[in-house]
């Protein structure tokens, strides 16, 4: 059985920057729970010495050559911006310390 | 000379972020450029639009094998690029794709010499691998005066090397050393300017201490972005200092990202790493794992140039130069190559690296340009001291002319005769120059009969004087010689 | 509004433009008319592009009469799903967070539809990001099957499959991760093919699940399958996962003869347990028709097969959980009102932008990826896709195509199953594994229970479409499930 914490299913949500309402996070713990313990029936899969498939497909890496193509123009560039300034994006002013990377 | 700690012994592993010199970006086909407008290079895989994918550059995998090869690491057949998942608003995917557990390069090393003349410290590295670089935040306020901060995506998804290397330095002297001479190879094979200006070379450090002799490691913090060279000796200074006092308080040392203030010369906690980060990296899924095949790599060894160490050795043995001179003249390879085309054109090395260390290299600091925007061509340089050579200009005159040559190239003979700087050695007007000052000193010319030989450069000085310089210091030492019967 | 008539198959409204009674203008009109009249009942467009679709017919019109048309598809309506880009066209993926956004390049399968002379009409509903198997997860609201409106179209691609059902286009484009067009073409009685992953260029498509999602085709027969795969098939150097082969003939190898191909029946596909008896039936009988017309039957065996669910959950969560964390807010899409603080932009934006099923999703796949357990989730599932993969290879070892039942019931009752996530998964059981495999699969109306199409699904090796259509196409010259028409449409 996966027993999942509400604290554990809240550090998940942040991470994906999500928030759960009161209700709504009670409900994310038992659905998260049950998908769990459904999937826990790999558990019995002997996969010893299997190697995992991250692709089907054989293929060698294509690759490009370095070649540069025009830039898009800016303004289709920005056109979807919910905020810009000149040829920037803007974002709620960003704290140098919550740096992320 | 920054050196580590009486007391504690200091341990320093460096992280370099390299950024490749290609046309286009690692996986788009948008260019790659600098100082550009916000968001004029980019392209919908650099926005992170729905459906893009990413296609990767051929180049960048050549210069990663090449950088690999260089610093002695074995290069993969089989690597893997992952995502490394974060939100941040320089990261328009929500995550960079990096390599993590099968990087492209791995296990190397670089001879890292921290003295001149002292014996090499091989540094060793514990991986190379391919990544995207994220895009820039400007901070300040913009023209309209919005407090937000400014996206700007030029940079998202440009080729860059992450350069680990092991903890194998022990003072900010070594590791100011060691990123000289990472940046030195990487340029020696053209995969990266490196420039730090521009952030194509940028470093973090990760220290920390332990009482001498023990063996157990202490806890590490790690300082971001640093700069410059100097940066990096002053920053890690500055963190064995704050460390060492917290282990000579007994204050523990806590898990860190920490920035440097150079005003203040001290670092700073910028957060603390509580629970390590999750990035949940995992295998990309739009690209296919790297293959890479024995040919390739093959091909890429051969075409790897003779390295800095390897032609500072040669250097010395084929040119007899000083340990000193050889280093300086292999620190760039276009001023390596330029050396060695002068020597071609001239017969013999040391005359041509005095001229190149002292006055092309000053002409150009002055003019703030590279070896490779010298119009002074190696030819005209061998010209130009087989003038002095020869005595048709003197040294002084000749080296007048360096700065000028250098700016703005030309025939080393032509402007010797333009500028009337011809020497004087046989004409009648030296002659005349000489007898002139002896009629004018005729006590000196008697104390140097009388023995007191050091008068000579007085008098010489005196002619020279006379001859506005341009006479050829040999041929006035001669004539005056003669005349005074000695 | 009363809708004008239906739009019949490819070849039949290709034969009238070409005999000149009709006009790609009329035909474009017409579908964009009888999208709108059945929109209130069927809710299977996001979005109609009517002005540009009808000037696009009146330049297929021109190069017709000009004796110039670009393909077999030229100046034929037709409709893709909304999570393919075309430049200049909104795009939703039926989702808040995308509202509003225009996209500024197209993607192959567009492409390759305007050099075709193709008309796309529109846009088709779907569930939130493909995640869903009812088109019930949609900003729109759920489509409704045109065989009885009380019930799901299917999903994803519901809205295509509807499309296609109710005679508005004679062909439409989905995106199948884990049976997301099978599915819902089994539910709607049309044929939905998912080809080889790798076939049709992922360039464009807005990625769900990015190692299982591949581009097909909704057609009303296995001939019109087959003439629509040709032309979107074909290696893309934009998409690192395209594989390097031609475009195929696939129509050269419909020539309705099936005798002595070996059709393997999967013995775990045919328990009892949990799929509809009527379903098994008519499952049968389609066996009993191949077999009468010349094909062998074998049963084989797919051991792991009662793993595939779970494995297939595990790894398009994964996936999705990162392709879907562009969705910030910063340089497209919805952005939540009055953020104090990036944290609060990011976190207020997302939330309000997904929808329910779409952030279980997330939620489930940022766990599996989360230090501590990516060894026991994400690596493991990976592990034994490998052995699902292996299954299948072992299986067409002794066989040529594999036949199942697409879905283990026909089309539910709206809203009889949002409550319960888990069971909604596990009816993908008979689909998921193809997506997994990366193989071709095909679903082709074989027949009713209680009034609605029971799909028979056929699963090949990698890159043998084309074994897949001969065998669609032989059972369809043999039976007529894939004329009948929803009656109250009719
Ligand atoms: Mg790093
Ligand atoms: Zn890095």
């Amino acid at each position: 059985m996966a027993r999942i914490s509400r604290q554990e299913v809240e550090h998940v949500a942040a991470l994906a920057r999500l928030v759960l309402e009161e209700s709504e996070a009670e409900r994310a713990v038992g659905e998260l729970e049950a998908l769990l313990d459904y999937a826990a029936l790999l558990e019995s899969v002997d996969t010893e010495g299997v190697p995992p498939t991250s692709h089907v497909l054989a293929l060698a890496t294509p690759m490009r050559d370095d070649t540069a193509s025009e830039s898009l123009e800016p303004e289709s560039a920005l056109a979807n911006a919910p905020e810009r300034e000149g040829s920037a994006f803007v974002v709620p002013r960003v704290i140098d310390d919550e740096d992320a990377g | 000379m920054s050196e580590g700690h009486p007391r504690y012994d200091v341990v320093i592993g460096l992280e370099v972020h390299a950024q490749l010199c290609t046309e286009s970006k690692l996986f788009s086909p948008a260019p790659v450029a600098y100082g550009e407008p916000a968001n004029h290079c980019v392209h919908p895989i650099c926005l992170g639009l729905p459906g893009v994918l990413p296609v990767l550059n051929a180049r960048a995998v050549e210069f990663a094998i090449l950088a690999g090869l260089a610093t002695h690491c074995t290069v993969q057949l089989h690597s893997v690029f992952a995502r490394k998942n974060y939100f941040y608003p320089d990261l328009p995917k929500g995550y960079q794709i990096s390599q993590y557990e099968e990087p492209i390069c791995t296990e190397g090393w670089i001879d890292v010499v921290v003295e001149p003349g002292a014996a090499p410290r091989r540094i060793r590295l514990t991986r190379i691998h391919m990544e995207e670089d994220a895009g820039k935040l400007i901070h300040e306020a913009g023209a309209a005066g919005s407090d937000g901060t400014r996206v700007d995506l030029n940079r998202a998804g440009v080729p860059l090397l992450e350069i680990v290397s092991e903890p194998d330095l022990r003072s900010p002297s070594e590791a100011a050393a060691y990123l000289r001479t990472l940046r030195g190879i990487l340029r020696y094979i053209g995969v990266s300017d490196a420039d730090l200006e521009k952030g194509h070379f940028r470093c973090d450090a990760n220290v920390s201490l332990k009482p001498r002799g023990t063996a157990e490691l202490g806890t590490r913090t790690e300082l971001k972005n640093l700069n410059s060279f100097r940066f990096v000796e002053e920053a890690i200074s500055a963190e064995i200092a704050r460390q060492a006092e917290l282990h000579d308080e007994g204050t523990p040392v806590q898990q860190a990202t920490m920035a440097y203030d150079p005003h203040t010369s001290r670092t700073r906690v910028l957060r603390l790493k509580e629970n390590a980060d999750d990035y949940r990296y995992f295998p990309d899924p739009d690209l296919v794992p790297l293959a890479i095949s024995a040919e390739q790599i093959e091909t890429a060894r051969a075409s790897l140039p003779e390295l800095a160490d390897a032609k500072c050795a040669r250097f010395q043995s084929q040119y007899a130069l000083t340990a000193q001179d050889a280093e300086q003249l292999t620190e760039s390879r276009p001023l390596a190559d330029y050396f060695e085309a002068a020597v071609a054109a001239y017969g013999l090395a040391k005359p041509v690296a005095n001229w190149l260390l002292r006055d092309v290299l000053q002409a150009l600091g002055e003019l703030e340009l590279g070896i490779e925007a010298a119009r002074l061509a190696p030819e005209s340089l061998a010209a130009l001291i087989r003038l002095v050579d020869a005595g048709s200009t003197n040294a002084k005159s000749a080296r007048g002319l360096v700065k000028e040559l250098v700016a703005n190239g030309g025939d080393p003979a032509a402007l010797v005769h333009e500028r009337g700087l011809e020497a004087l050695s046989d004409s009648g007007e030296l002659e005349a120059a000489v007898e002139a000052v002896l009629g004018e000193h005729p006590d000196d010319a008697e104390k140097f009969r009388a023995g007191e030989k050091k008068v000579l450069n007085f008098l010489m000085g005196q002619v020279m004087r006379r001859t506005a310089g341009k006479a050829d210091p040999k041929a006035v030492r001669e004539l005056l010689a003669r005349k005074l019967g000695a | 509004m009363s809708a004008p008539p239906p739009l019949v198959g490819l070849s039949e409204l290709r034969a009238e433009l070409d005999a000149g009674r009709t006009s790609s203008a009329q035909l474009v009109d017409r579908a964009l008319e009888r999208a709108e009249a059945l929109q209130p009942r069927l809710r299977s467009f996001i979005g109609l592009r009517g002005e540009s679709a009808r000037a696009e017919a009146e330049q297929a019109d021109a190069r017709r009469l000009r004796g110039d048309p670009r393909s077999a598809l030229d100046g034929i309506p037709v409709a893709i799903k909304d999570n393919m880009v075309q430049r200049g066209e909104p795009t939703t993926c039926g989702s808040r967070i995308l509202e509003g956004f225009v996209s500024p390049y197209s993607s192959t399968l567009v492409e390759k539809l305007e050099a075709a002379g193709a008309v796309i009409i529109g846009r088709t509903n779907m569930d939130e990001f493909a995640m869903g198997s009812s088109t019930e997860h949609s900003t729109l609201g759920a489509s409704s099957n045109p065989w009885d409106v009380s019930r799901t179209a299917g999903g994803s691609s519901g809205g295509s499959a509807v499309a296609v059902a109710a005679g508005i286009v004679p062909a439409a484009f989905g995106s199948d991760t884990g049976g997301s067009i099978r599915q819902p073409a089994s539910f709607c009685g049309v044929v939905g093919m998912k080809p080889t992953y790798g076939r049709v260029s992922r360039w464009g498509l807005v990625a769900f699940a990015s190692s299982l999602d591949q581009i097909g085709v909704f057609a009303r027969d296995a001939r019109d399958a087959a003439l629509l795969l040709e032309l979107i098939s074909g290696h893309d150097p934009r998409d690192s996962t395209s594989a390097p082969e031609p475009a195929p003939d696939l129509r050269a190898s419909l020539d309705g003869d099936v005798s002595g191909l070996v059709l393997g029946v999967p013995r775990e596909y045919f328990v009892s347990d949990g799929v509809d008896p009527e379903v098994l039936a008519r499952v049968h009988a389609a066996i009993a028709e191949l077999e009468a017309a010349g094909a062998k039957l074998r049963e084989v065996s797919l051991p792991h097969t009662y793993t595939a669910v779970a494995t297939y959950y595990l790894l398009a969560t994964a996936e999705a959980s990162s392709n879907l964390a562009r969705y910030d807010g910063v340089r497209y899409g919805r952005r939540a009102e009055g953020a104090q603080s990036l944290g609060d932009m990011y976190v207020r934006s997302r939330t309000e932008g997904f929808g329910a099923e779409v952030k279980r999703r997330i939620l489930l796949g940022t766990y599996v990826l989360s230090a501590g357990y990516y060894d026991a989730y994400y690596r493991k599932a990976q592990q034994v896709r490998t052995l699902l993969r292996r299954d299948f290879d072992e299986a067409f070892a002794g066989c040529d195509v594999i036949v199942t039942p697409t879905s283990p019931e026909v089309a539910f009752s709206l809203g009889s199953r949002t409550e319960d996530p888990l069971r909604m998964y596990l009816s993908d059981v008979y689909t998921v594994s193809c997506n997994l495999a990366g193989l071709p699969g095909v679903s082709l109306p074989c027949g009713f229970s209680d009034g609605m199409p029971v799909g028979l699904q056929l699963l090949g090796p990698p890159l043998e479409e084309g074994r897949l259509l001969r065998v669609a196409d032989a059972f369809q010259r043999r039976t007529g499930f894939h004329s009948e028409r929803p009656p109250e449409l009719a």
